[in-house]
């Protein structure tokens, strides 16, 4: 009888600890159910204008390269082609 | 008696002892201050690893230029030059005050970096001297971080731990922007806070032709549908604000107040639930400004009596230290067009405007 009684207890506080134990991973848990952010490649890109007659290109980017600074010639005209902006473009990752 | 009523029964009384325990005891304080300070802790040193990160990227950019002994110089700088507010409780000339003891802040910086750097080369110096701030800024975060865990933990003071670590992930964000804020600096691209510069430069057409009206702030000329435009930005390519609010008094007083519209642009805080890159219209001076420069421009407008409007585009404080991304150079773009309408439709033919490109010009010549 007493076994039985002692036994009883030891359940009791086991189904307490599992409880516990529970919600302690509860966070856990709820973070594995939740999707995890798509991956994206980032590239610095820059877009070159000719103030005389407007054109303008997008180009990647090169070491140095500043707004304002002369990068070559427009194929229009053949005057100087200047940086007009330089940004980041995020690709979504397809691999 | 069966078994399985003897289990529930024990089990009443174990959770009814263990809810007694968690209500009318301090215990769940204490694990939680536990559970928090571990928490800030290992944020900590996540921001601690970007402040050696930022240590060594500056340390390697100064030694790319040919500073020697870098960390030494870095050493020197991080601690030192903070600036005391002045007086406000008798606030006759503050902004006089507070304006000598930025510009004597200003300069001593400007000495210090001087005396190390071989190259004359300004854009150079303006950004080492903004390296050598971001290296700081991250250096007081770091240092408060530690100081208010550790007031934390001293006084068992489970509520400001609490705080702290509520704000962390928010802290690390920003230790964060700083961090990456050093390769847009150090390369020299034009980051979030740069939108009136690029504004600026767009507006005069890509052109170099400017005359230095401030310490380095320049003024350029142009016209837009028989409208004669002043532009006013800080000189680039090199990290610097230049001083905006001095440079457009002194323009506005050499012209004799004869304008007809200001119209200041410049990058905004936004809320949540506002996009990155939206273009909004207002009035009054567009200005990140701690005070002297603002209301140089304020002061200005009003002795003339001239409307003076603001352009802001909309972004976080990160984005405002990253380089732009696309939706904020389409906020670029907007708010040039906007600058131009608002020239078109709110000044008569051969009127003057004068139009404020605010910001970090970094990246923008
Ligand atoms: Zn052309």
């Amino acid at each position: 009888m007493l076994f039985q009684q002692f036994d009883a207890l030891i359940m009791a506080l086991l189904i307490a600890l599992l409880l516990l134990v529970l919600t302690a991973l509860l966070p856990w848990l709820i973070s594995l159910t939740s999707s995890k952010p798509k991956a994206v490649r980032e590239e610095l890109v820059e877009v070159v204008r000719c103030p005389s007659c407007s054109y303008e290109s997008p180009r990647k980017y090169e070491k140095g390269d500043y707004v304002g600074k002369i990068v070559g010639t427009c194929p229009r005209d053949s005057k100087p082609l200047v940086v007009k902006a330089i940004y980041i473009e995020k690709y979504s990752q397809t691999t | 008696m069966n078994g399985s009523s003897d289990v529930a029964s024990y089990l009443i009384v174990v959770l009814f002892l263990a809810s007694l325990l968690m209500n009318f005891t301090d215990i769940p304080q204490r694990i939680q201050l536990h559970r928090f300070s571990s928490f800030v802790r290992r944020k900590l040193y996540a921001i601690e690893e970007m402040e050696v990160d930022a240590r060594r990227k500056a340390v390697a950019y100064m030694s790319s230029i040919g500073i020697k002994e870098p960390s030494k110089i870095l050493e020197g700088f991080t601690d030192n030059f903070f600036l005391i507010r002045p007086v406000d409780i008798e606030p006759t000339d503050i902004i006089r005050r507070f304006k000598h003891l930025i510009r004597v802040r200003e300069n001593s910086v400007r000495e210090y970096v001087r005396k190390v750097l071989d190259t004359t080369e300004r854009s150079i110096q303006y950004s080492v001297e903004t390296v050598l701030e971001v290296v700081s800024v991250l250096r007081l975060l770091n240092k408060l971080v530690r100081h208010y865990l550790e007031l934390g933990l001293k006084y068992n003071n489970w509520i400001l731990v609490m705080q702290l670590a509520i704000q962390m992930p928010e802290l690390v964000e920003i230790a964060r922007a700083y961090v990456n804020s050093l390769n847009a600096f150090t390369s020299g691209i034009p980051i979030g806070d740069s939108v009136g510069p690029l504004v600026a430069k767009m507006l005069v057409n890509l052109q170099e032709n400017s005359r230095e009206i401030s310490e380095g702030t320049d003024l350029y000329e142009t016209e837009v549908d028989g409208r004669k435009i002043y532009v006013i930005k800080a000189s680039g390519p090199g990290s610097n604000v230049g001083w905006p609010g001095e440079a457009l008094e002194k323009l506005v007083e050499e012209l004799g107040g004869t304008i007809d519209r200001i119209i200041t642009v410049d990058a905004a805080l936004k809320l949540e639930s506002e996009e990155s890159g939206e273009v909004a219209y207002g009035t009054g001076a567009a200005i990140g400004d701690i005070g002297p420069e603002k209301i140089a421009m304020e002061r200005v407008a009003s002795k003339y009596s001239i409307p003076i409007d603001a352009v802001v585009v909309k972004m976080s404080e990160i984005e405002a230290l990253s380089p732009i991304s696309r939706n904020i150079y389409e906020g670029v773009v907007k708010s040039y067009e906007l600058v131009q309408r608002v020239i078109r439709e709110k000044v008569r033919e051969g009127g003057t405007v004068v139009v404020v490109g605010v910001g970090n010009t970094v990246g923008v010549k």
